[in-house]
């Protein structure tokens, strides 16, 4: 058993495998990332990864960098960038040669930014790209600052503009500040629990001239690429 | 007691030794620093002035390298002589034109009171000497990258004593060194005083650093042969020429990685696209602010890039 441990700002995943395949995966809130673990496994199949990796058991403790990497070429081994929007950050790792930067001086472009709005607009995250798909415009928003661009959403709400437009410009904002980060590639790879939000991939996808791939469970990537990670240990003890 | 001459950024200590006074590069002592400047761009420079204004540093004058390296010195350098500080403003040129950088070390070597000791030029020269083997001791993995640093980077001012200077270059020990990855600093230096240590905890060696290694390799032996060298200082050069001269190094160091250090506000953070086109190697670019120990972010970074070397993911 290859066990992958992500415990990040916002959520823990753990993703099991056995023969190169996922057996078992599972999503709880950060503090409730003892629910993981397997008394019985121990830490001696565990490879974690999130900004708690070195607090939590495991075997060995790596980044999201190489994590993210790793699960990526595990959906698609010819991506070329990947970009991990995380809840207090965002990645992006250029797999043709080995870079990568973070952003994590500025809430824009992280799920942070989206929280905010959410809780202004008293709604679910998770209701953001639902809305989003009910508008047929979009509020300029500027994408400089997280926390003024809060006072521009109120000003649009008062200039006129629907929730649903201003959800809308937003995402807009939020796009461009990622497609800011990413290098002209073929081939892009949106992972991290925010992508969820389709609204996202939407404007992103109308942003880059790339092509726009999301996985199947885009916030497992990471703990996925632990276990991956724990397989390579593993085969090599 | 020798007058004290504070120095913005390189200028050639040789001739300030042997115009009878001593260097103090005004860089050194800010990493250690816990000032947090009201009015600044680069913390360099914002914090050397700050210190030189409370009386924090114990100068008799200031040179301000003014031209081709450090643009905001220009201004932090006049608001200190506005206080009273006798100021000199030294001028590299961009196109490395030996018969200019003479006519700066002429005026300079008059601000200085002119040349009294010649013997200065080689027994600096001799020290330089000295600080490139033990640069190549930390190629060849014989002694600890920190050590290196801590001494190379004092090749400006040399300490301000050299013969103490060269006690200290002697007892840098030697040790097998253990590493994951061979890594190279380009760049300003980094404002955090525990960088070098930073990267060894996470298996980085880094063999070669830019700025310091620009103390060792420029030297003379009169005003001519220093204008002759000096001209060549790469930061103050086109970058074409710097590009150059780190892929030589990059290569004879055998590095598999480089690190890019920025500094807020500083112009040198523009030549980061420039270095990415032209390096073909994995570069990591960081950006530090106020000198602390190393932050939460640095480490990650440096922890990514050193598992992206090892691990090949």
């Amino acid at each position: 058993m290859n066990i992958g441990l992500d415990v990040g700002s916002t959520t823990a995943k753990v993703v099991h495998m056995e023969d190169g395949e996922v057996i078992f995966s599972k999503v709880v809130p950060s503090q409730r990332w003892i629910e993981l673990i397997d008394d019985e496994q121990g830490e001696k199949n565990i490879v974690s990864t999130g900004y708690f990796r070195k607090k939590v058991p495991h075997f060995a403790a790596i980044t999201e960098i190489t994590t993210a990497s790793l699960g990526a070429r595990y959906h698609d081994p010819d991506v070329q960038v990947i970009v991990d929007i995380g809840g207090q950050d965002t990645k992006v790792i250029d797999l043709r040669n080995n870079t990568f930067v973070i952003n994590d001086k500025c809430s824009a472009g992280t799920g942070a930014f989206l929280e905010l709005a959410a809780h202004y607009f008293d709604i679910p995250v998770g209701s953001l790209g639902e809305l989003h798909s009910q508008a047929t415009k979009g509020a300029q928003i500027n994408n400089t600052c997280g926390v003024f661009a809060i006072s521009e959403m109120i000003s649009q709400l008062v200039g006129g503009f629907s929730m649903e437009e201003v959800i809308y410009g937003l995402h807009q904002a939020f796009a461009l500040r990622i497609a800011q980060m990413v290098p002209p590639a073929d081939t892009v790879m949106l992972i991290g629990g925010t992508v969820q939000n389709t609204g996202i991939v939407d404007a992103v996808n109308n942003m880059l001239d790339s092509k726009i791939e999301v996985p199947g469970a885009p916030q497992l990537v990471n703990a996925l690429g632990a276990a991956l990670y724990m397989e390579r240990l593993n085969d090599s003890r | 007691m020798k007058e004290t001459v504070g120095i913005t950024a390189l200028v050639p200590p040789e001739l300030i030794y042997a115009c009878g006074k001593r260097p103090m590069d005004v860089n050194n002592v800010v990493p250690e620093s816990s000032l947090s400047p009201g009015s600044k761009l680069c913390a360099w420079t914002a914090i050397w002035r700050d210190m030189i204004l409370n009386g924090g540093l114990d100068i008799d004058s200031l040179v301000v390298v003014a031209g081709g390296d450090c643009h905001n010195a220009l201004v932090d350098g006049q608001k200190v002589e506005l206080s009273g500080m006798p100021t000199h403003y030294f001028f590299y040129p961009f196109d490395r034109d030996t018969d200019y950088l003479r006519s700066q070390l002429d005026k300079l070597s008059k601000f200085l009171g002119g040349i009294k000791d010649e013997r200065m030029f080689s027994l600096i020269r001799d020290l330089k000497s000295k600080g490139r083997a033990l640069d190549e001791l930390r190629v060849n993995d014989r002694v600890r990258a920190s050590d290196v640093f801590s001494a190379l980077i004092s090749f400006s001012d040399l300490a301000g004593d050299p013969d103490a200077f060269e006690k200290t270059l002697d007892s840098v020990p030697e040790t097998d060194v253990e590493y994951s990855s061979r890594v190279a600093l380009i760049g300003v230096p980094p404002i955090y005083p525990d960088f070098h240590e930073t990267a060894e905890s996470f298996g980085l060696h880094v063999v070669y650093d830019e700025l310091p290694y620009e103390f060792l390799r420029l030297y003379g032996s009169d005003l001519n042969s220093l204008a002759r060298s000096y001209s060549d200082y790469s930061f103050a050069g086109p970058i074409k020429n710097r590009v150059e001269l780190i892929k030589d190094e990059l290569q004879r160091r055998r590095v598999d990685g480089v690190i890019h250090y920025t500094q807020f506000a500083c112009h040198h953070t523009l030549e980061d696209e420039i270095f990415r086109e032209h390096l073909d190697y994995p570069i990591l670019t960081v950006q530090g602010d106020l000198p602390r120990p190393s932050p939460e972010q640095l480490k990650l970074r440096l922890e990514a890039f050193a598992e992206m070397l090892e691990v090949k993911p």
